[in-house]
């Protein structure tokens, strides 16, 4: 039997969610499922905003979360109200029996439990107090109510409640005893059966690991597996936890990290250490991208390899700090002063966040320019079960090295002509003293205003990049579903393609014969591949969590053809039944589902 | 501006059995625009507890008991709040209070929570080793414990046990069903009457023993290793082993959470033959209502699943504006049928 079930754990800041849904999704995931989760959690530290614990478990491979949970606990009612629709029918609603406080009319949650959802009340609070002798351990209760209910084996939850406190004995001791007298509150509750787990499905191939993984933990195992260096950088939500992790695995490896006072020390320090020949690094999110901007320029003049991940927030400005968007496309591939090409590469999902992560440093070695990793804080923060190989795919070094200069020859750092790279020195090579300047220059790195060699040195900064669309083992774009002539084809990216082939697979199994295709490489363009998918297309679907729709306002910059744009910006992840609806629609098929 | 629209009623029912379901059913019928919310302790939506003695038939799927699926309630805008215990009531100011400290103001409240399985004092302190059966979760429990042909003992045999030993016998599970005053419950049955009515018992296949002969029961055990799972003693010595053993003593009216409201209790819920409680605006229906009965000059309870339906009917029919008087819908009389078995108008449902 497949397993399909997403829980979702809903409380304020403080009740411990985030730390429930953690330790469940490591129980789960240790028992072999697979996992997709997304937390969402308010800008104040405590006792205020609402925290978002959400997952979907699952024996098949999964691309998003589903629309409707099968389980929702609540930890406090006035947060988790409001998702009470959002439990499918028969699915559970776990909650606090009795409030400690006199609650109007429609305070409580069994007030909008819906006629076909299950409702289980349980005395989380007392059961908190009897195992813990206080108000604690509450998100704990009901963890080992839900094991209990859903009759899933203690050693995986007692597994992971271990690692989640193996500093903190007193901790783990009491989370223990909570998991124990909530599973067995459980045990004494009828179980109305509707949510089930089947067995766990093995796909490990031999030698690989998996694991289940944050997209930004993965972008720093693919740094590091890559070789990073050095990373200079500066916090911001929802990047902090990038240069968090560096720094606690850089020095283990012998790298360096350094927290600059703000992104622009952080963005010259990795351009000035990527010229020294580093493997160098920062992160950021929209506002410090918008700091980084004027020093990218300089990344692309002087030809310095630099990598910036970048994960995207609500904005402008502050703007929503703690939600998700897409809205960085535009900075990311245009922004700057002057004719300032650079490589964007935008994964899909966890998975993706490795490579793009580990291939950054062979392309900005390789085409000797900055990339940007572009990504968001749903793709920051989501968890999948992620296989990785047992070597790591990334090549150490794509330098293109200068070679024994023949005698009297100078060295030419901006040679000109050929694929448009040139030979690169690392400063204090023997026989290849060089200038790297912000201004514009010839050959040899000397300043020239000259107009012959500007138009050159701007063709040539462009021209390297192309090769960038063939860099070996770089998926720059994929198409999924039907092959040749579709109805609609639904071309996305970033971690909003997830939801889009979620919904152009549901479209296909009610017959709508669609596709989709995800698009990595943002810049350079893979114009051709995405062209010819788009002339397969009798309609085209662009959905993005923007208001713009820049992916769109991009792809027709590359090729001119009308297309339906579905702009989203809930802060939240797209719902895939929005994406279908709309599919169905395009495809004539809105009337025929009504009257299904 | 127009007239004002007049603000909907709200009327809350406790109580999601049959009377309470039948009542929020009429509601609707009568006042389209009214709020009608149900309370209800159980958690699952109206099923019928007259169909549960088939989860020793192997039905054991609860949505095969929901008498309507969650759409009805949706359609009928019909608000059930399940798990949902009443602590109190407040008639001065109309205000229901939950059991998890939240309070629901009515405009005209229906009691209709039914009664729980009576168990007499001296066997209270042997609860936890007997299985009820007045839910879908106790009968459930009670057909998991008892296995292939295994054996009952029914303790008291009211008309709901005794449907269930039917049912038992037919499943080819033993029965024996330890007699005494509260047999054929609610039916009211003559010394006269009573040996024929145990015979007919008998040759139904039912094993009964009479509790007064043999002193009256003493304890109930669970059975020692390798024996049944519980044991049942009496003053004379004498010892029944069987799997579970089941109380079948009567119901007794749920009207805890009405005391202190002002409304007149008995043993249930005192109501005039309009169905009204002694407070204004609340009605009570069901097994958890004595209805006074000018015939008989005294205040009685009527049970059955078509009386209990029909008084759903008549006091949701009474709070949207009618008085009519209750009337009895089903006759009580206990027979002997035509092959010697008894037949009882109270297993006649659906």
């Amino acid at each position: 039997m497949a397993t399909d079930i997403q829980i979702s754990i809903v409380g304020s800041a403080g009740d411990g969610t985030i730390a429930a849904g953690d330790i469940l999704k490591n129980a789960l995931a240790g028992m072999g499922y697979k996992i997709i989760s997304f937390d969402i959690y308010p800008p104040e530290i405590r006792g205020f905003g609402k925290c978002i614990a959400r997952m979907r478990i699952t024996t098949e491979q999964a691309y998003s979360l589903k629309h409707k949970s099968d389980v929702l606990i609540s930890l406090d009612d006035s947060h988790a109200i409001p998702h009470a629709g959002e439990v499918r029918e028969c699915g559970a609603v776990i909650y606090e029996r009795a409030s400690i406080v006199q609650l109007p009319e429609g305070g409580h949650i069994s007030a909008h439990i819906g006629p076909g959802q299950l409702p289980y009340p349980v005395p989380v609070r007392e059961l908190a107090e009897k195992s813990t002798g206080a108000n604690r351990s509450r998100n704990i209760v009901v963890l080992g109510f839900l094991a209990g209910l859903l009759d899933l084996p203690d050693e995986a939850f007692l597994k992971a409640i271990a690692k989640k406190f193996k500093r903190k004995a007193e901790a783990a001791a009491a989370s223990e005893a909570a998991y124990r007298i909530g599973r067995d509150f459980a045990a004494q509750t009828f179980k109305l059966d509707d949510v089930v787990f089947g067995p766990p499905v093995s796909t490990v191939v031999a030698g690989a690991t998996v694991e289940m993984i944050s997209g930004n933990a993965a972008i720093v195992r693919g740094a590091l597996d890559a070789g990073i260096d050095t990373f200079f950088g500066y916090p911001i939500t929802p990047a902090t936890s990038i240069m968090e992790r560096l720094a606690a695995e850089m020095p283990k490896r012998g790298g360096r990290l350094l927290q600059t006072e703000d992104e622009i020390s952080a963005i010259s320090a990795v351009i000035g250490a990527g010229y020294a020949g580093a493997r160098a690094a920062t992160s950021t999110s929209g506002p410090g991208l918008s700091l980084m901007a004027e020093m990218l320029g300089m990344g692309v003049i002087g030809e310095v390899p630099a990598v910036i991940f970048v994960s995207q927030r609500g904005g402008p400005s502050t703007g929503l700090p703690t939600k998700t968007e897409q809205s960085d496309l535009h900075m990311a591939v245009f922004g700057g002063h002057g004719d300032a090409p650079r490589i964007v590469i935008a994964p899909t999902n966890v998975d993706g966040c490795y490579r793009c992560a580990g291939k950054a440093f062979e392309l900005a070695e390789a085409y000797q320019t900055p990339v940007i990793v572009l990504v968001d804080l749903y793709l920051s923060n989501r968890y999948e079960t992620v296989v990785f190989p047992a070597r790591p795919p990334f090549e150490a070094d794509m330098n293109r090295r200068p070679g024994k200069q023949s005698a009297g020859a100078q060295y030419k750092r901006y040679a000109l002509g050929g694929d448009s790279i040139s030979p690169r020195a690392i400063p204090g090579e023997k026989g290849t003293m060089h200038v790297v300047t912000g201004l514009e220059h010839n050959e040899l790195g000397r300043p020239s205003d000259q107009a012959e060699m500007h138009e050159a040195m701007s063709r040539k900064r462009h021209e390297k990049l192309k090769a960038a669309l063939k860099h070996p083992d770089l998926t720059t774009c994929k198409r999924f579903g039907d092959e040749g002539a579709v109805d609609v084809g639904v071309i996305s990216w970033g971690s909003n393609f997830g939801e889009s082939l979620e919904a152009m697979l549901k479209a296909r199994g009610e017959g709508i014969r669609c596709a989709a295709m995800k698009v990595v490489m943002l810049s350079p363009f893979p114009t051709e591949a995405v062209a010819a998918f788009l002339a397969d297309c009798k309609e085209v679907l662009v959905p993005e969590l923007n208001y713009q729709g820049q992916f769109a306002n991009l792809l027709q910059a590359h090729v001119a053809r009308p297309v339906t744009r579905l702009n989203r910006v809930p802060g939240e992840p797209m719902k895939v039944e929005d994406i279908l609806e709309e599919i169905r629609r395009l495809a004539g098929r809105k009337a025929a589902q009504k009257a299904a | 501006m127009g007239d004002t629209a007049k603000k909907a009623r709200h009327h809350i029912i406790v109580g999601s059995g049959v009377a309470g379901s039948q009542a929020a059913e009429t509601l609707r019928e009568c006042e389209p625009d009214a709020r009608i919310t149900i309370l209800t302790l159980s958690s699952l939506l109206f099923y019928n507890r007259y169909d549960l003695p088939k989860v020793f038939r192997g039905h054991r799927d609860w949505r095969e008991y929901l008498v309507y699926p969650a759409a009805y309630y949706r359609d009928w805008k019909i608000n059930v709040r399940r798990c949902s215990r009443v602590a109190g009531v407040d008639a001065r100011r109309r205000v229901i209070a939950l059991d998890h400290k939240e309070e629901i103001r009515f405009d005209t409240l229906l009691v209709a929570s039914g009664g729980r399985g009576y168990i007499p004092e001296d066997l209270t302190d042997f609860r936890p080793l007997m299985h009820g059966f007045s839910s879908y979760t106790e009968a459930m429990s009670a057909a998991n414990e008892v296995p292939k042909k295994g054996h009952v003992i029914m303790l008291g045999g009211d008309m709901i046990g005794l449907d269930l030993a039917r049912t038992l016998i037919d499943t080819r599970h033993r029965v024996t069903l330890v007699a005494g005053p509260n047999t054929f419950w609610p039916h009211e049955v003559d010394d006269d009457e009573r040996p024929a009515l145990i015979a007919a018992l008998e040759k139904m296949g039912i094993e009964v023993l009479e509790g007064a002969d043999a002193g009256g029961i003493v304890s109930i055990e669970e059975g020692a290793r390798g024996l049944s799972a519980r044991r049942v003693v009496f003053r004379d010595g004498t010892e029944l082993y069987g799997d579970v053993v089941m109380p079948f003593f009567g119901l007794s009216p749920s009207v805890e959470f009405m005391l202190g409201s002002g409304v007149d209790i008995e043993r249930g819920l005192l109501v005039d033959p309009a169905l009204r409680t002694t407070t204004e605006g609340i009605y009570a229906a069901g097994d958890v209502c004595q209805i006074w009965s000018d015939a008989e000059r005294r205040y009685r309870f009527y049970y059955g699943w078509k009386n209990v339906r029909a008084m759903g009917d008549l006091a949701a029919r009474n709070i949207t504006g009618s008085s009519d008087p209750w009337v009895p819908a089903q006759d009580e009389k206990l027979h002997i049928s035509g092959d010697g078995k008894i037949q009882s108008p109270f297993w006649e449902y659906a």
